[in-house]
């Protein structure tokens, strides 16, 4: 083994982490020649920005010996993603972690449960560049795509409502990115329960409204004739980054090609381009 | 003892490697270890090598990639190997040079031209052992004659399966090498073993065409549209990939089967899921059948040479269909989907059955074949005893003819090839 490997690993410690159904998520280190150490959430910054938000979890030394600091319900995350850091000892420099073993399988079935208002929800990953990160969703209400059927004429979404549910004057909106910010607004088809619900995009009149031939509609329902606007998403399970794995397929009509698929904030929204 | 692994490159990934990295960390508990990697492309590799097992590259592709005798083709190393290509006189040279002044007890080559220079280069007093993770039947006739010429210098050869392993004792006459089945082992898991509720179906390997998932999507189409609260989860990466997704959409499957792209350590995802699936063809072993099994999913996976009949108990501890068979598996799969207890049930047996493959039991076996050669050696007692041998000569001289026979023939069949362009 040569030297710089064992140093390597020894600055480059691997973060294990368990996260329960309700969105708790136990860090789980090797023990550390540390005093007092802390795990150190970081609120990602856009580009060019400082950061503002931090938040510090204590280590402390588990039966095993090994270190495990715990992501309760609060704090609450802001929605966006956050770097995990080892911080050694308070006033020393933090480091970026790489990750050990994540066990999310609390999360797989989520969308069975309903969720209150807020709606706060976590997912660690791993980062493209090979380090944990915590993906974190917070907003007012939700509403949870279950699937998604297309035929050649239009699709379905079927979706639940959670921190809201249907009265009088509910709408879906599909809001077309950018410019006039043109909105179609669609007949949500509620369940008796008031949650569960499903809609469907006719292809021909969405191509129609489509007015420069191409864009991309991102898709709202609005539950009650007053309510806001609650962006219709797909949260509730394991994946931080669903745009590559749940793909849709591409219907062509006339000159148009039609496409719904989610974002890199995993919401949904239905994209249309010139054919050809 | 000391112990020497021969790898090809060890810092890639691939089972091999995987297996490789396992047991040389087993050993070192009680061994001094060394792993001799003959290429190196990265500064470290991809799995974490224990600080006890030392690491040691030959060519350092990253300053050597262009040095005048990595340009030349290799002579030690056999032409009919799949690694022909990445060999040169600078491995030549190097793993010669590796081998004449090696201080080991035993050395161990990974794969079939390592094991040739094992043979050919290795001094008397050290145990030459080559283990082979591919498997003789699926060798070229022409590899399988130098094959045969070398492997009578091993003291010991080791396949990954019986099936395997029986195959080289009767097709091959390798008088005096101890000749047996070390199964690759898989570490036991850090998270605890599924519960058996989750509805999901998990399969993970390189996406290619060996691995059939195209049969597997298509089985699934039947758990679907049964139970359409049922997802198959498949990860890898590989050229079928776009191939497979446009199947999952002629299908109509793409709110249930879900190409997840590669993640390594499994082990988070395997426990995501309570069963597992398999669908290849052909399989020199299956590692990932272990380690679903390890984590405590059953595994419907089809009956293909050699592996997985060797490692599922059907009905048991998991399914075995025919191979590609695509009603057998959607039916196999769908059992299980619809039996939650039998599932259950099965998903616990197999917990138990793979602790055969954690490296414990698989790490005493390599120990105790390397202690016994070592010792027999020492001794000047043979390898392996005296008794029928001559049966086994006559029967393998048949296959010998067969493989030189069909050697020579690809080789006057390419010669006409040439002339004719």
């Amino acid at each position: 083994m040569s030297t710089e490997q064992t140093a390597e690993q020894s600055v480059d410690p691997r973060v294990g982490c368990v996260v329960e159904p309700d969105g708790r998520i136990t860090f789980d280190l090797p023990p550390l020649p540390a005093d007092g150490p802390q795990v150190l959430l970081r609120l990602r910054p856009k580009k060019g920005q400082p950061e503002k938000t931090l938040h510090a979890l204590d280590l402390a030394p588990a039966n095993d010996g090994r270190l495990r600091a715990v992501l309760g319900p609060q704090p609450v995350l802001e929605e966006g993603r956050w770097d995990v850091y080892l911080l050694p000892e308070p006033g020393s420099e933090r480091q970026r972690l790489r990750p050990g073993l994540r066990d999310l399988r609390a999360l797989v079935d989520g969308h069975l449960r309903d969720r209150q208002s807020p709606l706060a929800v976590r997912v660690p990953y791993v980062t493209k560049d090979g380090y944990l990160a915590v993906r974190a969703w917070l907003r007012p209400a939700h509403a949870e795509v279950g699937g998604i059927d297309i035929t050649d004429r239009s699709m379905t979404v079927a979706a639940r409502l959670h921190g809201a549910s249907f009265q009088e004057g509910a709408a879906v909106h599909l809001r077309l990115r950018g410019g006039s910010g043109t909105v179609r607004p669609l007949e949500p088809r509620p369940a008796p329960d008031g949650r569960s619900f499903s809609f469907t995009v006719d292809h021909g009149e969405l191509t129609a409204g489509t007015d420069a031939g191409s864009g991309v509609w991102d898709v709202f329902v609005r539950p009650a004739a007053q309510a806001p606007l609650i962006r219709v998403a797909r949260l509730l399970d394991d994946l931080a980054d669903r745009k590559e794995v749940f793909v849709h397929p591409a219907v062509t009509l006339g000159g148009a090609v039609l496409r719904p698929y989610y974002t890199v904030d995993n919401d949904l929204s239905v994209e249309v381009t010139k054919a050809g | 003892m000391k112990i020497s692994f021969l790898l090809h490159n060890a810092y890639g990934i691939g089972g091999t490697i995987t297996t490789t990295f396992n047991l040389a960390h087993a050993l070192a508990e009680r061994h001094e270890v060394e792993i001799v990697s003959v290429l190196r492309h990265r500064e470290l590799p991809n799995f974490t090598l224990d600080p006890r097992v030392s690491l040691r590259p030959l060519v350092d592709l990253r300053q050597e990639k262009n040095h005048p005798l990595h340009l030349r083709p290799a002579g030690v190393f056999p032409r009919a190997e799949y690694r022909y290509g990445q060999y040169s006189e600078l491995t030549d040279q190097r793993i010669a040079e590796c081998l004449a002044t090696i201080d080991a007890d035993v050395v161990i080559g990974t794969r079939p031209g390592l094991n040739v220079h094992l043979a050919l280069q290795a001094p008397e007093h050290v145990v030459r052992i080559g283990q082979e993770h591919l498997t003789l039947d699926n060798h070229p006739p022409r590899l399988r004659t130098t094959l045969r010429r070398a492997y009578r210098r091993l003291d010991a050869l080791t396949t990954v399966t019986e099936a395997d392993a029986a195959a080289y004792r009767r097709k091959m006459w390798l008088p005096g090498v101890r000749v047996e089945a070390l199964p690759n082992s898989v570490p036991d898991p850090v998270l605890p073993a599924v519960d058996g509720s989750a509805k999901v179906v998990v399969a993970a390997g390189r996406l290619v065409p060996v691995k059939r998932y195209d049969l597997l999507i298509e089985a699934f189409a039947m758990v679907a549209a049964e139970h359409p609260d049922w997802q198959l989860r498949i990860y890898g990466k590989g050229e079928e990939h776009d191939r497979l997704r446009q199947l999952v959409m002629d299908l109509r499957l793409w709110n249930n089967v879900f190409l997840m792209g590669a993640a390594a350590p499994m082990e988070g995802e395997w426990v995501k899921g309570s069963i597992g699936a398999a669908a290849s063809n052909f399989e020199p072993f299956g590692m990932t059948i272990v380690e679903a099994m390890r984590c405590g999913l059953p595994v419907v996976s089809t009956d293909c040479p050699y592996g997985p009949g060797e490692i599922i108990e059907d009905g048991v501890d998991g399914r075995l269909v025919p191979v590609g068979d695509r009603d057998a598996l959607g039916a196999a799969l769908l059992e299980l989907v619809r039996d939650d207890e039998g599932r259950r049930r099965m998903g616990r047996a197999a917990l138990r059955n793979a602790r055969r493959f954690a490296p414990g039991p698989v790490v005493e076996q390599a120990e105790r074949l390397f202690t016994e050669t070592v010792s027999a050696r020492r001794a000047g007692r043979p390898v392996v005893p005296e008794r029928a041998r001559m049966h086994r000569a006559l029967v393998s001289q048949g296959f010998a003819a067969r493989d030189a026979a069909f050697a020579s023939a690809s080789s006057a069949l390419r010669m006409v090839r040439k002339g004719q362009r």
